[in-house]
């Protein structure tokens, strides 16, 4: 018997639906992202953007689909970390689904999740993931039962970086894509502070700096050549240092800020230094989606970890590894 | 001069030569193609250059650390002192509770040692520790250390301490800990507590909330 899950994605500003079965096949994967006029992303906005078009996002994906709201066996939603308001309006929505349809329903860790499907897509068994997206910037692997963080920013996501220098320089949300657009006619590197710490990373300090360069008149291609370079060579450089810690032998970028071809080329750079396997998940599952939720939604499931309705409150904090992952084989 | 390949790390090749009559490894920097040649360069530069310093300076605050005899910025590369022994991660598995504590301890006393003089190693984990047959320990790998070190970047020393110990050594991490602060502050005193607070403080920061 085939399992249809449907996947709810809501940890920040965008709320996404996906219906994926137990073999791997993701029949829908529909999202709309809160574009703000002007300014950042508000917690309140984005929950009440959840709140208002999710239900008309869940009815298109059956739709999509072609399924019927009876053929699904299984809920899972993204159950943190992330925005409180946001996981709190998708948790409503994903409870009242398995309670009409009288199915399980799961929390998914929005990070694993998004390893997960990278794996999934890329047949990827036991990799060194690199997470990058406008809240989370981390190097992740495997090991002992759990994921582990070996790396991560100490500051600001990258994704945030890119999108707070775009907004100084007038750029609209999200900015990342129009940065990178820019860096192609960027001929000069200005110096920027290149900030490794063992394996974490920070971008405070490049953020200032880069402003500056904009304040002081600088070309913004220069700038945007410069940012991408300093910034991406960070991720690389600790990405290696996992990949020579824990010998694994295949490398995963996913995340929003995985859709960066500069990015991709750095990292499949590295890869080939260490004769190791690369992917970049693709990008309509690299940013955040309901799919990813679905698809880890049934893994976690086969291994008999979901929840009672009643337990089901949201995690906005749940760290990478405080999550046993009972769907892999801990050596 | 023959020179035999020990170790191929993210950031190195290390091989081990006899010269001057000594036991010596070179530790070169070989190029990041991957990244602009510039930031590399740069990046190359630096490292080998601070690298040769702070394991002098390190030694001056009381760290045992493999003397420097020369330098190459051509090939990026430095020769020094051979440690014979192993790395201190490798033996944690093999070796039991009280052994494993009392070079924890060493480990946080050392790292004091250097805060004290206003030092930060930059990448304190368990791998660039070597254990001596005599039990000893000597830090290696000074390529991201600094001067002038605030506050914030010895609770940023700490923090590694943390995720290296959580990463690596799962089983033993809360105990491993323990005994590096409890070390840790045996050097530093009363002005530890400062310091753990904002390595507290350091690891709950960039997480999304």
């Amino acid at each position: 018997m085939r399992l249809n899950c449907i996947g709810l994605e809501g940890t920040a500003h965008s709320f996404g639906a996906g219906i994926v079965t137990d073999e791997g096949e993701v029949l829908v994967n529909i999202w709309d992202m809160l574009s703000p006029n002007e300014g950042g992303i508000h917690p309140r906005e984005a929950s009440r953007h959840h709140s208002e078009l999710g239900p008309k996002i869940i009815k298109d994906a059956f739709h999509q689909a072609g399924i019927t709201p009876s053929e699904i066996d299984l809920v899972a939603f993204s159950r943190g970390p992330g925005l409180g308001p946001c996981l709190r309006a998708t948790a409503t929505m994903a409870r009242t689904l398995a309670m009409s349809l009288n199915v399980p329903l799961v929390g998914v860790n929005h990070c694993i999740a998004h390893i997960e499907i990278g794996c999934l897509e890329s047949k990827f068994i036991d990799p060194v993931t690199v997470y990058v997206s406008g809240g989370n910037s981390q190097v992740i692997a495997f090991a002992g039962g759990r994921y582990r963080t070996f790396g991560e920013t100490l500051d600001i996501a990258i994704g945030n970086m890119l999108d707070v220098f775009g907004r100084y320089a007038g750029m609209p949300f999200p900015a990342g894509p129009i940065v990178e657009r820019t860096a192609k006619d960027g001929r000069v590197y200005h110096t920027l502070p290149y900030s490794v710490k063992g394996m974490d990373l920070s971008y405070s300090g490049m953020l200032t700096a880069a402003k500056k360069l904009y304040d002081e008149g600088k070309s913004l291609p220069d700038i945007c050549f410069s940012i991408q370079e300093t910034a991406f060579g960070m991720i690389g450089e600790i990405a290696e240092r996992a990949i020579a810690h824990t010998k694994k032998k295949e490398l995963l970028l996913t995340g929003g800020v995985a859709r960066n071809t500069r990015l991709t080329e750095i990292l499949q750079g590295v890869a080939n230094r260490h004769d190791i396997a690369f992917h970049r998940v693709s990008p309509s599952l690299a940013g955040d989606q309901g799919a990813m939720i679905a698809w880890t939604g049934i893994l976690q499931y086969k291994a008999d970890d979901f929840l009672e309705i009643s337990n089901s409150y949201v995690l906005p904090k749940w760290r990478t590894d405080e999550q046993d992952i009972l769907w892999r084989d801990s050596q | 001069m023959n020179e035999e390949l020990l170790t191929l790390g993210a950031e190195s090749e290390i091989f081990r030569l006899h010269r001057w009559g000594l036991d010596l490894v070179r530790k070169r920097r070989p190029k990041k193609p991957y990244l602009l040649e510039s930031i590399d360069e740069n990046l190359r530069n630096t490292r080998i250059s601070r690298e040769c310093k702070m394991l002098t300076i390190a030694r001056t605050l009381g760290v045992p650390t493999p003397s420097v005899y020369a330098i190459n910025y051509e090939d990026k590369s430095i020769i020094m002192d051979y440690i014979e022994g192993e790395q201190l991660k490798t033996i944690v598995p093999l070796i039991n509770d009280d052994e494993r504590e009392s070079l924890c301890k060493m480990f946080g006393q050392y790292l004091a040692k250097l805060h004290l003089g206003d030092v930060v190693h930059g990448d304190p984990t368990t791998s660039n520790l070597i254990v001596d047959k005599k039990g000893r320990i000597w830090m290696i790998d000074f390529g991201l250390a600094e001067m002038n070190a605030t506050l914030e970047m010895k609770g940023v020393d700490l923090h590694l301490v943390h995720r290296a110990l959580e990463t690596t050594h799962w089983n033993y991490q809360d105990s491993m800990l323990n005994a590096v602060l409890n070390g840790y502050s045996n050097v530093i005193g009363n002005e530890a507590e400062e310091i753990f607070e904002r390595m507290k403080e350091i690891r709950e920061r960039g997480r999304y909330h």
